[in-house]
């Protein structure tokens, strides 16, 4: 069935010839010309990167990962045992609502600091809060799908020689704790990568170092230099979280076999009182915050219809973006969910790495490669805006849907085969149907992040052309905070919507 | 007339869309080797789990050497104070703990003091035949038949006053089978305790059970004595 004449090898091919061009040659592309500018001397690079200036901005850099990843696992993994362990009124609605804050554009909470905290939200301890917010769903996350992996009968075996809380300590903790390492890393790399808070906020990192060398300096040979060091910390670490997770990265909680065990729910109530303060403190709070400096000052229709050209240019290239993520998503995913174990999870470290590099790297990466006449004159139109899209989130698309894809027995498709079916005709009638709920998932995801996406954006927009967060961005410099919170608002309304259906899509499927 | 060590009385089980045990009654006495058998999906594992308290019967009562642990719909002792020993099919050791620690976890419970334990748990390694060098292996490196008697050492372990076995041999070729059962009646016959066993192999009944139950369905009544 893998033939070279098959279609199943044809169409895989052609994805992964799109991939190759659109999400690897743009870092290809950055190590070159890092390599091949002639100022990068062993000297060059140390009088760079080891001034005052460049370890300060270093040590900041480490600190806003570290502060992240530990404070984003302190909330994140009690939240995650919560879901696993317990059983819970509307489970559902409630991991949507703490999953929330992490398709939120990171600068609308940033937004929602600065309105409550004035000046103190603008230092290193602000940002660290504000992605906090944003990224301790993964740590939920990676425990969840961790907690409810275990062997039923580990824990039980325990529970009849030990108390509830030994049995946490000792087995269940244990047993979970790789993944949760492995999720902390994986925030660290993505908070030392994130663009728009530190930016925000006004805290020097590197990413902001790497934006205004380009875009303010347009010093490309620093802005590569300095991006350096980013990617390889990047490179590094989530190389290491994919090789600690193995074949775990594309598991989903549909092969989970842990039922909550019942001793447990004595903590019922205190693991419903601790999820219900994490979605107040979370989620509701900022989007209150926000409405309320929204209504305070101006008509946020008035607002958004100032806005229109950016909103109907937003909601155009999202909608795209995220149908050509999800259309490569699904040949990707698939050729990773039918491949040997080896390559599978080659494939998923290298998707991981792919994900965890800096916006605004891979928007300096992407401008080097399209910008020249040969590049089918691309560079300077929209279609930039949605090369960003997909080279910022086909892997994380792709991971998503391996995971989706590899609950479909590879049986259903060779009873497909033996039946007479093509391939193409099976995908149609046998695969598609069964992960409909997870192509409305990777599809609705990439949408609420391509909404969201402005730090590849603001680096390959082309001259006069602006979407919502690229607006949202500029004009928290000079418009009033009533309009800024009125657009910022309103993109979170937006976001909600998919987000929502999604909810009760899944809640359906759940029910029955 | 004594009480009965362990009474089931008319306990129901029902799990959404298929399963349980249904109106079922047993009585098991202090000492005695129960061999619970039946077809598939019958209960069997069902009334292990009810009697250690891993699920709560929907109607009826469990009484344990006297005291009633479980009434319908909640267990009025909660597994942990059970003193049952679980020797599970899929034998359940923990992969991040070796034989040893393992064993170990299960000691802890009983309350002694460090030494009397320590030298209590290699006690009980020594009666399961679990080779010193293997103590401090992890489980993924023992061979089947070693995992088995570390699953045996782990339920002792905690001094039960009732072992429950779901099977534990069923995945072990026939000649390690016979030498683990025997062992098994080896021990019970030195420790006295009072065990439940499930299994499909009238092999294996012929060999421990004092009393033999046939679980045939899921219905009123379905638990009967059988002679052996």
């Amino acid at each position: 069935m893998w033939g070279w004449r098959s279609s199943r090898t044809v169409i895989t091919l052609t994805a992964a010839a799109v991939f190759v061009v659109v999400c690897v040659l743009p870092l290809l592309f950055m190590l070159w010309a890092a390599l091949a500018e002639p100022r990068h001397t062993v000297s060059g690079i140390q009088g760079l990167l080891l001034d005052r200036r460049q370890v300060r901005l270093l040590y900041n850099t480490v600190l806003l990962g570290c502060g992240t990843a530990v404070l984003a696992t302190l909330v994140g993994a009690p939240l995650g045992f919560g879901l696993a362990k317990f059983t819970l009124p509307f489970k559902s609605v409630l991991r949507l609502a703490l999953v929330a804050p992490a398709v939120l554009p990171p600068y609308v909470i940033a937004l929602a600091l600065i309105y409550v905290g004035g000046n103190l939200a603008s230092t290193l301890g602000g940002a660290i809060v504000a992605l906090t917010i944003v990224f301790y769903p993964l740590a939920m996350l990676a425990t969840e799908v961790a907690a409810r992996q275990i062997e039923p009968r580990l824990e039980e075996a325990a529970i009849l020689v030990a108390t509830p809380g030994r049995v946490l300590r000792r087995i269940t903790w244990p047993l979970v704790a790789p993944s949760v390492v492995s999720a902390a890393m994986v925030i660290f790399v993505l908070a030392i990568s994130e663009f728009s808070v530190p930016g925000l906020l006004r805290v020097r990192v590197f990413t902001t170092e790497v934006f205004t060398a380009f875009a303010a300096l347009y010093d490309f040979g620093r802005a590569t230099m300095l991006a350096i060091p980013l990617l390889m910390v990047s490179v590094v670490l989530a190389s290491v979280a994919a090789a600690r997770l193995g074949s775990r990265v594309v598991t989903t909680r549909r092969h989970a076999r842990g039922e909550p065990l019942e001793v447990f729910d004595q903590w019922r109530s205190v693991a419903l009182a601790l999820i219900s303060c994490a979605i107040v403190t979370m989620l509701i709070v900022p989007v209150a915050v926000l409405a309320r400096e929204a209504l305070r000052s101006v008509s946020i229709v008035g607002v958004v219809r100032d806005s229109r050209e950016a909103v109907i240019n937003s909601l155009f290239l999202a909608f795209w973006g995220a149908t050509v993520v999800t259309m490569l998503a699904v040949c990707l995913g698939y050729a990773r969910a039918r491949a040997p174990v080896k390559v599978g999870v080659t494939v998923d470290a290298l998707w991981l790495i792919l994900f965890t590099v800096p916006s605004t790297v891979i928007g300096i990466g992407l401008i080097g490669v399209w910008n020249r006449p040969t590049a089918f004159g691309l560079y300077g139109t929209s279609a930039m805006l949605v090369l960003g899209y997909l080279a910022r989130f086909v892997p994380i698309g792709g991971l998503a849907m391996a995971a989706t894809i590899r609950s479909v027995p590879e049986s259903h498709e060779e009873a497909a085969a033996v039946a007479g079916a093509r391939w193409a005709r099976t995908m149609t009638r046998i695969v598609l149907p069964q992960i409909r709920i997870g192509v409305l998932a990777v599809w609705a995801i990439s949408f609420m992040l391509a909404f969201g996406e402005v730090g590849t954006s603001i680096l390959v927009a082309p001259p006069g052309e602006s979407t919502l967060p690229i607006r949202v961005y500029t004009l928290t410099a000079n418009a009033p905070p009533g309009q800024v919170a009125a657009l910022a608002l309103f993109q979170s309304i937006v976001i909600f919507v998919p987000l929502t259906l999604l909810g009760m899509a899944m809640a359906t499927r759940e029910a029955s | 007339m004594t009480l009965p060590f362990l009474r089931l009385a008319g306990v129901t089980k029902r799990y959404r869309g298929h399963g349980g045990v249904e109106n079922v009654s047993l009585e098991v006495a202090a000492g005695e080797s129960v061999v619970v058998v039946g077809p598939s999906g019958s209960g069997k594992t069902t009334l292990l789990r009810l009697v250690a308290g891993l699920e709560h019967p929907d109607a009826g009562e469990i009484w344990l050497d006297g005291r009633q642990v479980a009434e319908s719909r909640r267990n009025t002792v909660p597994a942990n104070e059970r003193k049952v020993g679980f020797v599970f099919q899929d034998l359940a050791l923990w992969p991040h703990l070796s034989a040893f620690a393992n064993v170990e976890f299960a000691a802890n419970s009983t309350g002694q003091p460090g030494t009397e334990r320590t030298s209590r748990i290699h006690e009980i390694l020594r009666l399961c035949r679990v080779e010193p060098l293997l103590a401090d292996r992890y489980p993924h490196q023992l061979s089947g038949g070693e995992q088995q008697r570390v699953a045996l050492a782990r339920a002792l372990a905690g001094s039960p006053q009732l072992l429950l076995l779901d099977e534990p041999f069923s995945s072990l070729d026939r000649d390690l089978r016979i030498t683990l059962r025997s062992e098994l009646a080896s021990l019970r016959r030195q420790l006295q305790f009072t065990t439940i066993y499930v299994t499909h192999d009238p092999d294996d009944a012929e060999a421990l059970a004092d009393r033999t139950v046939a679980i045939r369905s899921a219905k009123v009544g379905s638990v009967m004595p059988h002679t052996p």
